[in-house]
Order: structure tokens, then sequence, then C-alpha cells
């Protein structure tokens, strides 16, 4: 390893430079960073004239304000773990500011061929396993600024592959979290083959709740024919802390997804979730909690595009705004001309919680196709005064009447979730925001 | 479901409307847009040197805005299109005070017909130009204008002045600001406090020339307890070149008012049809837009309400059909600025041979605009699968006491329900029309019984050819 | 109450001129016209556009929207056009020497 001494701030030549040379990685690999980094160097910052930053306002937010794998004087202490909470895992890992700390993965399973931990370890090993699916570029490292950061700076960076046919019941847990002020660049890939199945639980959180920092990551999942994925994310961040994200599920012909987020930290965050359902009888659905407080301003992209015959999609995303948040989820049902036969659907509800909280909800149906079923609904509304009424009458303040409306209001998407003790886990993890609620 | 397309020959556009009229203008302006032809157009209006300061800042506004990068696509070459023709040296106040070939050309659309059975007031515009006008005397004595919107420029300056590009000015859109530069013709429509209008009144639009631009504009100001009920027809011939008609409609509904605006679109589907329609609502008003688009070959428009005052209602109705070599970007807006106001967009579209609908619409809660509801569904139907439908409603709730519901739903004509029907002896040709008339029903109930009628017969032959 | 904090020299905005400026996390459009200064979010209640990239008129005292061209009083923020109905916040602006200091509004 070369040591190199790093210049202090901003994402520059000196940085990048210095960080290709500290990792002995495959040429392939070098190659597609190099070509990613040129292209972040060319894009232009995402501006409020393109359509899809129109409702997201970054001028505040400079990347040079940032200072990407600085080192800690002393390791900090990384928050609990909410998602494994009860839960008996199969895998686990952790990362700190775009490092990977630990990892274990249960003996039996790496028999079995399966992989899980550091991609920036395992992809040294397993080069050309893995180099085919890194290089389908699930997620377009071209599309726009951060995309491209993502796709020549990733590290810190959690895989997990299961070989065809194996069933793996316990769910794998990774947990990346992010010191104060700090930089997070990683990058999930699950890759189920054939018939495999899983269930991963990833998780990001700050080490102080109310830390600031950078997060510019990305989430491939490819799910091969026949197999099943059950993926819960829950981004928990720091209220101070800038999210990026571009997420992408591939689901082959009579595969199944299913993909829960719960997004709950962050200052900013912009989403980009997108599941192409690309083989016949394909299966996707995709669940979102969103719950805000403060200034927080979450933004959720989610796209489901069907791109072959007899597919379905179910989506809901719930929203609960409190204090002077603004959540925008604004979602696509892109049918191909090909995708007869698909049943999609997609649902936002948002429940406003204050008067100063603003919802932006903006479905979207383009069909190509004639023999489809496709519908959206989307309700805002408050807490319903009748359900206050009976639960006040019943001898509960109007707080915790409130608190049990919108855990009830959650519920529907927590029942989604089949594994009991993830789903009692997720549960816990939310609960824990729904704060003294003023009226 | 089997489609034959060379059996469609109706596409997109009715043979009754597709005549060539020999007409004789008396001046047509060059063709292009520059402040030159700006100006000409003001100078040969006679216009107050305000209007002309108007239309050639407004062309300004119009070179400095992008064309819109959502839609549809505009392939409009704006040097190529003549933007004023003036058919007719003044206006009639019978028909036979009117150019007999343009006269001949209403007689055929049976406008004269349906003034002396059932309407309140007309007007008809030929290319850029009111050609002719009537009102019912009574209403005249009762102090209703109704008159074409040059004439008000000139006969009732101060209240037309007053509202006159305040609702939609020229700055919210290119194609407000095109319209506001070379705007012609359009009615001008008081309705003054108290007064009901029975029976509605009519204009019609009629694009006669080719590479023409038609750029109306209309101003309807309901006063305190009145109400009114307008209804505009548009049609042109079928040529190869494209035309444009960008129309700008701005209405105004005090307390207490009622304001209907029923628009039947059935242009030549040469036709980009850029339209801005705007109204807003104050306290205990109701508007209402009931939009039929069953022409042209680019649509886009958006009728908006913006309630203004506590009580205020808004109303909107959208029936777009599109086929071959159609797009109908169509859809709804409405603002809820006060507390107390309640919203309902309806929007049926469907898609047949390779046409497509897109419903585009706004559904926005303003701070303080308390105890709102607004309730929006939209339903398509695709009838192939050469045909496309987009759903793009946008939803911005800015308050917490508020009840605000969207669905929508694309789907194709349920086996089932044409199983029935043909199961009943109908041909799967005849049970298919069934369904989309029983489809678009909310729609044609609302309209007149003449319109319906003629709605009915519309969405007939747009049906014809359908199913193979 | 929130103290005055200085956000820019009275050199850099011409007269007449605007300035996007930040403070506590928060962009304000700073206008400078027919010798005074006024500060105002630097967002159209209409659409969310920057007031800051939007023409200013001094001599009306508005500054409209570069999107759909709404108008705001530079004065009390308040909308002035179609398509907006809501004011946007306005802030105290005061001069001291060569700085010019913002004390935010309660929000």
């Amino acid at each position: 390893m070369i040591a190199t001494a790093l210049p202090t701030t901003g994402f520059s030549q000196e940085v990048f430079d210095a960080f290709l040379a500290r990792r002995e990685e495959p040429a392939w690999l070098t190659d597609n960073r190099m070509a990613a980094w040129k292209q972040f160097n060319k894009l232009g910052m995402p501006n409020n004239r393109d359509e899809e930053w129109m409702r997201t306002d970054i001028r505040l937010f400079h990347f040079d304000r940032f200072t990407p794998f600085a080192e800690f004087e002393a390791s900090p202490k990384l928050p609990t773990a909410l998602l494994a909470e009860g839960v008996e895992l199969a895998g686990h890992c952790t990362s700190l500011d775009s490092r990977n700390v630990s990892k274990e993965l249960s003996p039996e399973l790496a028999k079995q061929g399966v992989l899980f931990g550091s991609l920036d370890t395992l992809i040294q090993e397993h080069s050309s396993l893995l180099r085919p699916y890194m290089e389908r570029q699930l997620i377009d490292p071209y599309k726009d600024k951060f995309s491209a950061l993502n796709a020549a700076l990733w590290s810190g960076a959690n895989l997990l592959f299961v070989p065809k046919g194996i069933k793996v019941a316990n769910p794998f847990h990774s947990f990346s979290a992010m010191s104060p002020g700090g930089v997070d660049l990683g990058k999930t890939l699950v890759i189920l083959e054939q018939g495999a199945e899983a269930t991963l639980l990833t998780e990001t959180a700050s080490t102080e709740p109310d830390a600031g920092g950078m997060h510019c990551g990305s989430i491939e999942l490819i799910v091969e024919k026949d197999a099943r994925l059950r993926y819960v994310n829950l981004q928990n961040w720091g209220s101070g802390v800038w999210h990026f994200a571009h997420q992408m599920g591939h689901v082959g012909a009579n595969a199944g997804l299913q993909w829960t987020i719960g997004a709950l930290g962050s200052r900013l965050a912009k989403v980009n979730q997108h599941v192409a359902l690309t083989g016949q009888d394909a299966e996707a659905q995709v669940n979102g909690v969103m719950f805000t407080h403060g200034k927080q301003h979450l933004c959720y992209n989610t796209h489901q595009h069907h791109k072959a015959a007899f597919c379905r999609s179910d989506l809901l995303y719930k929203a609960a705004l409190q204090d002077k948040s603004r959540t925008v989820w604004r979602g696509m049902i892109k049918v191909d001309e090909a995708a007869q036969r698909t049943d999609a659907y997609q649902r936002n509800d948002n429940l406003m919680l204050s008067a100063t909280a603003r919802a932006d909800s903006i479905p979207g149906l383009e069909i190509e196709a004639d023999d489809v079923r496709c519908t959206h609904g989307s309700t805002s509304g408050r807490v319903d005064d009748q359900q206050l009424f009976y639960a006040m009458t019943r001898g509960y303040t109007r707080q915790e009447a409130v608190r049990m409306i919108v855990t009830g209001f959650f519920q529907q998407v927590f029942d989604r979730i089949t594994i009991e003790s993830v789903r009692d886990a997720l549960g816990e993890a939310i609960g824990r925001r729904v704060r003294d609620i003023e009226e | 479901m089997a489609t034959d397309i060379s059996q469609d020959v109706t596409v997109g556009e009715i043979n009754k409307y597709d005549f060539i009229t020999p007409s004789h203008d008396v001046f047509k302006a060059q063709k292009g847009l520059n402040p030159e032809i700006v100006a000409q157009i003001s100078e040969m209006k006679q216009e107050p040197a305000w209007m002309r300061d108007f239309r050639l800042e407004s062309l300004k506004i119009f070179e400095s805005k992008p064309m819109p990068k959502w839609g549809g696509d505009i392939g409009i070459d704006f040097q190529d299109i003549y933007y004023y023709l003036k058919p007719a040296d003044h206006q009639g106040k019978t028909w036979d005070d009117v150019p007999q070939e343009i006269k001949d050309t209403f007689d055929k659309l049976g406008i004269p017909e349906a003034e002396k059975k059932y309407l309140a007031g007309v007007k008809a515009q030929f290319e850029s130009e009111v050609v002719y006008g009537s009102l019912q005397e009574d209403l005249g004595n009762k102090g209703v204008i109704f008159t074409d919107t040059d004439t008000a420029v000139r006969e009732h300056p101060d209240l037309l002045r007053e509202y006159f590009g305040k609702i939609i000015p020229p700055t919210d859109n290119k194609f407000a600001a095109l319209n506001s530069a070379v705007w012609s013709g359009g009615s001008f429509i008081y309705v003054p406090p108290g007064v009901h209008i029975d029976f509605p009144l009519q204009a019609y639009f009629r694009i006669n020339a080719e590479q023409m631009g038609q750029f109306e504009r209309t101003l309807i100001i309901v006063d305190e307890g009145a109400s009114v009920h307008y209804v505009e027809g548009c049609t042109a011939p079928m040529y190869t070149t494209e035309s444009l008609h960008s129309a700008v409609v701005e209405v105004i509904v005090k307390k207490n008012g009622r304001a209907r605006y029923t628009t039947i679109q059935n242009w030549a589907n040469n036709i980009y049809n850029l339209v801005t329609k705007r109204a807003v609502a104050y306290q205990d008003s109701l508007m209402e837009w009931i939009d039929g688009n069953l022409g042209s070959h680019l649509t886009m428009k958006y009728p908006a309400v913006y309630m203004m005052e506590p009580g205020a209602r808004g109303e909107i109705l959208s029936i777009a059909f599109s086929s071959k070599g159609q797009h109908q970007d169509a859809g709804a807006k409405v603002v809820h600025c006060a507390p107390h106001t309640k919203s309902r967009i309806i929007s049926k579209s469907i898609s047949k041979n390779g046409g497509r609908s897109s419903y585009r619409g706004l559904c926005k809660v303003e701070k303080g605009a308390t105890d709102c509801k607004s309730n929006v569904v939209c339903d398509a139907l695709i009838l192939d699968s050469a045909s496309r439908s987009d759903t793009y409603p946008y939803i911005e709730v800015e308050e917490q006491d508020v009840q605000i519901e969207h669905e929508a739903s694309v789907s194709r004509i349920g086996e089932e329900q044409l199983f029935y029907l043909m199961s009943r002896g109908l041909s799967e040709a005849e049970a298919s029309s069934m369904i989309v008339s029983g489809f678009i029903e909310p729609l044609i109930k609302e309209l007149p019984m003449e319109y319906a009628v003629e709605m009915n017969r519309l969405i007939e032959l747009q049906m014809e050819g359908s199913v193979g | 109450m929130s103290e005055f904090q200085p956000v820019a020299k009275v050199t850099e905005v011409p007269d007449p001129g605007s300035l996007l400026v930040e403070i506590n996390e928060q962009l304000l459009v700073l206008i400078h016209a027919a010798g005074h200064f006024y500060a105002l979010d630097d967002v159209c209640t209409h659409d969310g556009g920057p007031l800051s990239e939007g023409p200013l008129d001094a001599e009306e005292g508005t500054i409209a929207c570069p999107r759909h061209g709404a108008k705001f009083d530079i004065k009390t923020g308040a909308a002035l056009t179609m398509p907006a109905t809501k004011p946007t916040r306005s802030h105290e602006v005061k001069i001291e020497g060569e700085q010019i200091l913002i004390r935010l509004s309660e929000d």
C-alpha cells in the first residue's frame, strides 16, 4: 500500500488519485472508476430548472465542504442497530465512514458458496464472478453527478451473493454508520442467482442524532429467474445529513422482490428507487414509510418499470409529516408495449400532523400496452377527529391517541413484512420517532 | 382485440367539417413573427398605445421563454405561420350582413339554426376576426355585454383593462405570451350582478386558411350573484401542413356567481392546440370547466380554477379522445387559496389506433387554505396496443386540515363486458362503441341536449373502424 | 427574535441589483433598489422558483419569478400577480458602514 497524504477537503483529483493508489483492485474496475470520475467532473450540479430537481433545492449543498476518507482520532461508538434487535441473523457486517469495520457470516453458508460482507475485499477475490454483474451497471453512472461520484469512489460497500438454488431463511444484516460531518460513499450489491432466496436488512445511521455529513450511495439488487429477495432498508441518518442515492432492482422471470424502505433521517434526501420487471411473471412489492420532523426534506422518486408480460407490481408509500418538514413522493408506473397483462398499482398516503408541513404527491402512469390494469391512488389528510375522540373517550390523552393513530397509519406497511421479528424491529424503530405531537 | 387501421377513414377528424371555404381575405399579414407584424396587427385594429405596448412586450417575453420540455412534441416553425388574417371588413349584425362564402360555412356547421333554437347569443370567428355577433335584446337591456374582445378594447376600455392579462399574465408561459402578442378576436362577456342568462352563449371558431395561426382572447366577468353558460366549438379543414391555435381564456367569477365554460374541440388533426385557460373564483362562487377534446394533432390544455375566497368551488370535467396521429395532453388544475373551498376533477380519456392521451393535472392546497376538500378521478381506456395512455397528476398540500383524494386507472375494455353485450346479439364493434359511450356518459349528461347529441355522434364516428 | 447577521458589503450589490445570500442555512435574495436594501426568501410561492434569478423592477418595486413571472413586492414580499397568491417572507435589513445585515423573520 502506498502511503499518500490526503488533502483536507473536497473531491479533488488528488483525493481520487490517492484513493485509487490505496486500493488493490482489478484493472477493469479501476478503468470503470476512472471513466465515472471523468464524468463526475464533467457533469454540472443538478439545478432547479431540471424537472426532477425542481422541488428539491440543493443550492446549499457544496461538495467542497466535505472531506472523504478523513481520518478520525478515535473510532466513535457505533449507534445501536435497530433492525437487528431480536432477529436471528445469517450474517452481519458494519462499516463506518465508508470503511468496512467487521463482518460475520455463518460458516455453513460460506461453505455453500454464499458471499457476504465487504464488496471492497470480496471483489479482489472474486473478480471474474462479480465482474459481469458489476458491469451490467443497473445504475447508470452517467445519470447525474451523484451516480457518477458513487461509481467513481464507492467504498465500504456491501455484497450479498447467493448461488443458484440456495435458500437462506435467516436475514443478513448490514449496518453503515457515519460520524458527524463524515462522508459515506457506500454501495450495496445483492445478487441472487436462479432460484435463490434471501432476506437482507440494511441500516444507515449517524453516530449522533443531529449530526451532519453526506451520503452519496447506490443500491443494486439483481434477482435472477425464480429467485426471491426480501429487502428492508432503514435510513436513519442524523438530521444534518445530505442523502443522495440511486437504487435499482432487477427482477427476472418468475422472481420476486419485496423492498421496504424506512426513511426517517437526513436533512435532505433525494432518492431514486427503481424496480425493473424484466422477465415474465416477475413480481415486485415496494413499500415505503416516511416519517419526518423539523425542517427535513425527503424526496423519493420511485419507478416501476414493466418490461415483460404477466408481471405484477404493487407500491405503497406512506408519509407522516410533523413540524415544517416536507416530503416529495414522485412515482411512475411505466408499461412497455411488450408488457401485456401487466397488473400494476401504486398508492401514496400522507398524514399531515402539522399545518406548516408540506406533502407533494406525484403519481404517474405511462402505459403503452393495452391489456393492462394499472391504477394509482393518493390521499392527504389530517388525523381523523372521530378516531381521536373515540380514543380519548377510552381514557387516552390526546397525545397518546395521536401516537396510536400514527402507528396505525403505518401498520399497513408493517403488516406486509412476513418475518415477524423483522416486522417488530422495523415497527419499533419507527415507533421511537413518534414524538410528542402538538396539535 | 384485433384492429384494422386501414378501415379507419375518419381518424381524428370528422368529414363533415373537412371542407375549405374559397374566401377573399380583406387583409393578410405577412408570414412570420416580428415586432413589425405585431405593431401592424395593433395598427389594423386601431388600438390604444397601452395595448400595442402590451403586445410588443409580450413578444419579447415569448422570445425569451424556452419551449416546454414536457407534454407533446411541438414541431412548429413560428416563422412559417400567418399570424393575422382579416376575412371581412366589418362584423355582421345579421347573417345576411356576413360575406356569402363565410355565411355558407357557418350554415354548413349549423350555427344560424342553433342560434334560432336555443342560444342566447352567438359569436362566429373566421380566421382572426369575429365576423358575426348577436345577443338577445333583453340581455343587452339588462346590461349584459357579449362582444368580441377587439370591440371591447374600444367600447369597454376600463372594464377590460381591469382584468385583461391579470389572470393569465403574458409571463405565465410561452404560449400565453404568444397569444398576448398577436391576439385577435375571442369573446368578451360581462354579466352584471344578479343577472342569470338562461340559455348558453356560444362562440364558434373556424380556421379555414392553411398555415394559419388563430389566437383568440376571451375574457369573461361574472359579477356578484350572476350566472352564465358559455359554449365554444372549434373546427377546421384538413391540410397537410400544420396550423396553430393558441388561445388565452380568463374567467372571473365574483361572490355567489356561477360560470360554466363548455368546450367541444374538434380541430382537424393538423392543428397544434396550445391553450391557457384559467378562472379565479371568489366567495361562495362556482366555476365549472367542461372540456371535450376530440380533434387536433396535439392539444396541451389544462383549464384551471383558483379558489380565491372561502366557499369557492371548482369543478372540471375533462374528456380526451385520441386516435392515429393525435396526442391529447389535457387535464385540469385546481388551486385552493382560501379556507372551506372544494374542488372536483373527473377526467376520462380514450386512446385508440396509435393515439396518445395524457392526463396532466394539479391539485394544490396553499398555506392557510384550511378545511379544503378535493377529489380527483382519472380513468383511461386503451383500445389497442399501438396506443398509449399517461397520467401525470401533481398534488401539493401545504395545510393540515384537508381532505385530498386522487385516484386513476388505465385499463382496456373488459372482456366480460364485451362478452356480455355480444351474447345479447351486438357485434364486437357495436359492443365496444356502447362501452365507450357509457364510459364518457358523465360528460355527455352535463351538455345541453343538442351538444350531447352531437358529441355522441362524434364519438360514434371516432369509434368507427376501431374494431376489425 | 433572531440577531442581525452580516451577509454582504454594500459594494457587492449594485443599484438596481440583487444577490443570492445564505444565512442560517437559508437562501435569501438581497435586493438593492432606489437606494434601499430589502431581503426576501428566495422562493416563489407559486412553484418554488428562485427569485434571485428573476428580473427586478426597481421603479415598480417588484421582483419576478423567472419561471412564470409572478411578481412580489420587494418591501413586503406580497404576491402582486398571478400565478402566485401567497406572500413570500420578507426580512429586516440594516446597513452599518459598508456592511449589510439581515435579521431573519420568524417562520
